[in-house]
């Protein structure tokens, strides 16, 4: 009982500082070094190390539903639509994929992220040049006639391949940051999205 | 493990304070527990696990195979993890692990070799999770959790395969175990920690305090399961209560777990209210992975095994 009281006590330690260290608020050094010295490299591999800190929702433009189109850049074709007609959860990972996209204007995630959706939908566009953009379904306000919202594009890169090598040349949205070399800042491209955010 | 929180002591020089402390821990951990609400926990994980990964079996090339979406690399984490799914490089790979982790899930649902297949389960989905963590949700968190609590205790020694092959053999029926304790305590405590880290996060925004959260979770239009809006926009009243319900049920639950006069209640409460929270959230995986937590405390069996 002695052995089985010391490690319950160290996970629970562990457990109040994984909460502790992943709050969309951040954390102090003290919690994050000693999370990550003594806790993450066990509790992450177990994928215990979590934060648990699920709002449901903020309101904010980030909360509102998200979806990913790839096209065959400046081409004429129906788009790649995903999720598309996938639904329940998983349709929500596509989702999640995509919020994680576009909202990622101060990470360096959008980045491999998006150059990795382009090449993995090369195949299935039938072209190794294509543009990705995250869409975004605005929040309905309360207060506003009811109206399917229409979507607005956060953010868009082309993605291409070129002598092998993966080239993501990003086109607009918050998002925008020099990565992956060589990056060329362009125009938007046209499309039936609008450029900007209009969500609450 | 040996020994018993109710066990005679000669003398016991520990100050009054500490001594309740450390008997209250005794007790909350180690006291002998029925194995039946751990079993029912293991059925239904394993049912959601099953859910869950059916959630990923159709696109799981398209993000994880040879030239797949989500690059190994992916950083969605803080601390980048090592996955086994990364290291299957070939499609055959990736289905043999794949099927690996269905198969665990089957085996902990009908309890086939538990003691193995819990922990195999719980591996395995981790992995899977770190392969892909842009892709993960609150319900695979809940999953992750569930499955370790299972790999601590005897979650197939009751209404399980493991249990009518060995009364096939003689075996005799299971006893109140200690570590079916140690487990149900796992449970209820992540149920908690669950809650209120959620509820912590709530009140960090102005929309739970404003009473206007339900009405942008209705607002989702592409993955809302029901359409509330209009019910919403008729009556301010309605949305600020289902908000503030929501906000007072996660008080309520998150404190009452702890109180013998009040566990069962919210709890029977919770496996009612989660799913609910889920629905309206978009989120139904999670509503029932919660739901699966509150199980054990609102177990209505042998008052004497689970419950002290």
């Amino acid at each position: 009982m002695a052995m089985a009281s010391v490690v319950l006590a160290v996970y629970l330690v562990g457990l109040l500082l994984a909460m502790a260290g992943n709050t969309v608020s951040g954390s102090s050094t003290l919690v994050t070094t000693i999370k990550q010295r003594l806790f993450s490299p066990w509790m992450g591999p177990a994928w215990l190390d979590l934060g648990f800190d699920h709002p449901l929702t903020y309101g904010l433009p980030e909360d509102a539903d998200h979806g990913l189109e790839v096209r065959r850049f400046e081409r004429e074709g129906d788009p790649l639509r995903l999720p598309g007609d996938r639904t329940g959860e998983r349709a929500a990972r596509w989702r999640r994929l995509a919020r994680r996209i576009a909202s990622a204007a101060s990470e360096e995630t959008a980045v491999p992220l998006a150059a990795g959706v382009g090449q993995g939908a090369f195949e299935a566009m039938g072209e190794a040049d294509v543009s990705v953009r995250a869409v975004r379904w605005p929040l309905e306000e309360r207060a506003a006639p009811p109206q399917a919202p229409r979507p607005v594009k956060p953010y868009e890169a082309r993605v291409r391949r070129i002598d092998g090598e993966i080239q993501l040349i990003e086109l607009g949205g918050a998002a925008k940051r020099g990565e992956l070399a060589p990056v060329l800042r362009d125009q938007p491209a046209g499309g039936d999205t609008a450029d900007e955010e209009t969500a609450p | 493990m040996s020994g018993s929180p109710s066990s005679p002591r000669v003398a016991d020089h520990r100050p009054a304070g500490l001594a309740a402390l450390g008997d209250a821990w005794l007790a909350f951990w180690f006291t002998a527990a029925d194995p039946r609400p751990l079993a029912a926990v293991r059925m239904l994980t394993g049912l959601l696990g099953l859910a869950l990964a059916a959630s990923y079996a159709a696109d799981l090339e398209t993000w994880f195979g040879p030239g797949g979406m989500i690059p190994p690399s992916d950083s969605g984490r803080t601390t980048p993890t090592v996955s086994l799914f990364a290291v299957a490089s070939s499609s055959l790979a990736l289905k043999t692990l794949f099927g690996a982790l269905v198969a665990a899930f089957v085996a902990v649902t009908f309890g086939l070799a538990s003691r193995l297949a819990c922990p195999v389960a719980a591996v395995l989905w981790a992995a899977l999770l770190n392969r892909g963590p842009v892709l993960a949700g609150p319900a695979d968190d809940c999953l992750a959790v569930l499955l370790w609590c299972l790999a601590v205790g005897p979650s197939g020694v009751v209404w399980s395969l493991d249990r009518w092959i060995g009364g096939r053999r003689g075996a005799p029926p299971p006893a109140p175990s200690p570590w079916a304790r140690v487990a149900l305590g796992l449970v209820r405590v992540h149920a908690v920690a669950i809650t209120a880290g959620m509820l912590l996060a709530q009140l960090k925004g102005d929309v739970w305090w404003d009473g206007t959260a339900a009405w942008w979770l209705a607002a989702r239009s592409q993955s809302r399961l029901v359409d509330l809006t209009g019910v919403f926009r008729g009556s301010e009243y309605l949305m600020n209560l289902v908000t503030h319900a929501i906000v007072g049920f996660e008080i309520l639950f998150a404190g009452g777990l702890w109180f013998d006069a009040t566990r069962r209640l919210v709890a029977r409460a919770g496996i009612v209210a989660w799913p609910l929270i889920g629905v309206l959230a978009g989120e139904p995986f999670w509503g029932l992975a919660m739901a699966i937590f509150c199980v054990p405390d609102g177990w209505g069996g042998d008052p004497s095994g689970y419950h002290r």
